[in-house]
């Protein structure tokens, strides 16, 4: 039987009224798998925070950034990768943060290993998705990290991007706090040409 | 070759189904929306893989926004609302955490954006996150929320209607959409759901009645199916 073919529900915007009480502790947090789990012991722990801004580089204030990424050894616990049985089950890749009034976010999580999906082989990265008040779509980019400048010049994704734009989707390597390193992303949803973080559509 | 050994398939979204932006009225369009084109990508791994455990990471169950305790009710049209979250090819996505959240009956939210001259009641939050089960059905038990005027010069109205976010099991199939109930005159009027420019996909937006005999004279039912994007796209998991 050929099941019947349906159409995805139209998206729309999050507006401004995101409950404040669907944030807790921890949602930022991609290295437990819940609450009250213990972190991955896996991979090298660190902190990722930017400024989320719109036009005339105005904060984006109750946005939402939602993270997704693989695990140290660059696997995702989901079949449809072909090594997702040994992807590390105390880590989720998964996380969820809103920006305050000053447009600020951050995550704590771990630097993903890298991995060859067909004949290609993908750079360290984690998938960006981005949701406010007037973005009726949500938006989506790919966040790199700075230390893997030869698997970067290979990575399929990054170079769909001339390469002038190439280096706004690397995160700035920030040095350590409390013995963490932090990274650097901000995101600009609306400017000009040099302004704007270039977006994907998928 | 069984079901989840098919490819996974995320066709481009059909003609006339996103809104169009920016939408006039809605200044934040403006300011929010990317100017720059946006480049096309394929989907890689990381587009068809997501959590699919996230109820564990956010917990799931409050399913009954009308009672927030016992013996206190809030006010308003008690209703319910149930449907299944399904892929393009209408299989059920198990599983799957379901986020709903609303204003009030007087149509203002319990939040701290929205200060307008409207009564707050303290019998309701407005805000709900519920688990698929294994046919992908939800439920939530609440109040029909009322209508809203967007404070802007030249004002409108926002028809009753409730936010559902929906995470499912891929990047792809990530979905925050609007529901809006059959037969409301503010339907025709409200700018964001006619930014949708496809008239039948603006009516997949709109609940529909369910019948009391499937629900009981306790609430005023309502059923909404909400298909997220993607061809096989839920994956099985022995």
């Amino acid at each position: 039987m050929t099941p019947a073919r349906l159409t995805p529900l139209s998206q729309h915007t999050i507006g401004p009224f995101f409950p404040a009480s669907f944030f807790r502790e921890g949602d930022n947090d991609l290295t437990r798998v819940s609450a009250d789990a213990r972190p991955t012991a896996l991979g090298e722990r660190i902190v990722i925070g930017g400024r989320l801004s719109k036009l005339n580089g105005e904060p984006v204030v109750n946005g939402i950034i939602e993270l997704w990424q693989a695990d140290s050894a660059g696997r995702f616990r989901h079949p449809e990768d072909p090594a997702w049985r040994e992807a590390d089950p105390d880590f989720l890749g998964w996380g969820r943060a809103w920006t305050d009034a000053d447009g600020r976010y951050s995550f704590h999580t771990i630097i993903p290993g890298g991995y060859a999906e067909g004949n290609q082989r993908r750079a360290p990265h984690a998938n960006v998705l981005i949701m406010g008040a007037g973005l009726m779509r949500p938006v989506h980019t790919t966040l790199f990290f700075p230390e893997f400048a030869q698997a970067n010049a290979i990575d399929p994704v990054l170079t769909l991007l001339p390469p002038v734009l190439r280096p706004r989707l690397v995160a700035f390597d920030e040095g350590r706090t409390n013995g963490v390193r932090a990274f650097r992303f901000d995101i600009r949803l609306r400017g000009n040409r040099e302004e704007e973080t270039p977006f994907f559509e998928v | 070759m069984s079901e989840s050994r098919l490819p996974r398939r995320f066709d481009p979204w059909p003609a006339g189904v996103q809104p169009q932006v920016p939408i006039e009225g809605y200044p934040s369009t403006w300011d929010f929306t990317p100017a720059q084109s946006l480049f096309p990508r394929p989907a890689t791994r990381t587009e068809l893989t997501g959590p699919l455990d996230l109820w564990r990471k956010l917990p799931c169950g409050e399913s009954n926004l009308a009672v927030v305790s016992p013996g206190r009710i809030a006010l308003g049209q008690l209703i319910h609302i149930e449907g299944r979250i399904l892929d393009e090819d209408g299989r059920p996505m198990c599983g799957a955490v379901v986020e709903l959240w609303q204003a009030n009956a007087a149509g203002r939210y319990l939040h701290a954006l929205d200060q307008r001259a409207a009564p707050l009641d303290p019998d309701f939050i407005g805000n709900g996150r519920v688990r698929t089960d294994d046919e992908g059905r939800y439920a939530f038990f609440t109040i029909k929320p009322g209508a809203y005027p967007v404070p802007v010069e030249d004002t409108w109205w926002r028809p009753p209607h409730v936010h559902f976010s929906v995470l499912g099991s891929s990047t792809l199939s990530r979905l925050v959409t609007q529901m809006y109930f059959p037969g409301d005159p503010l339907n025709d009027w409200d700018r964001i759901l006619n930014s949708v420019p496809d008239p039948a996909a603006r009516a997949r937006l709109i609940a529909r009645h369910l019948p009391p005999a499937q629900v009981g004279d306790g609430w005023l039912g309502f059923r909404h199916d909400i298909v997220l994007r993607g061809r096989n796209a839920t994956p099985e998991t022995p």
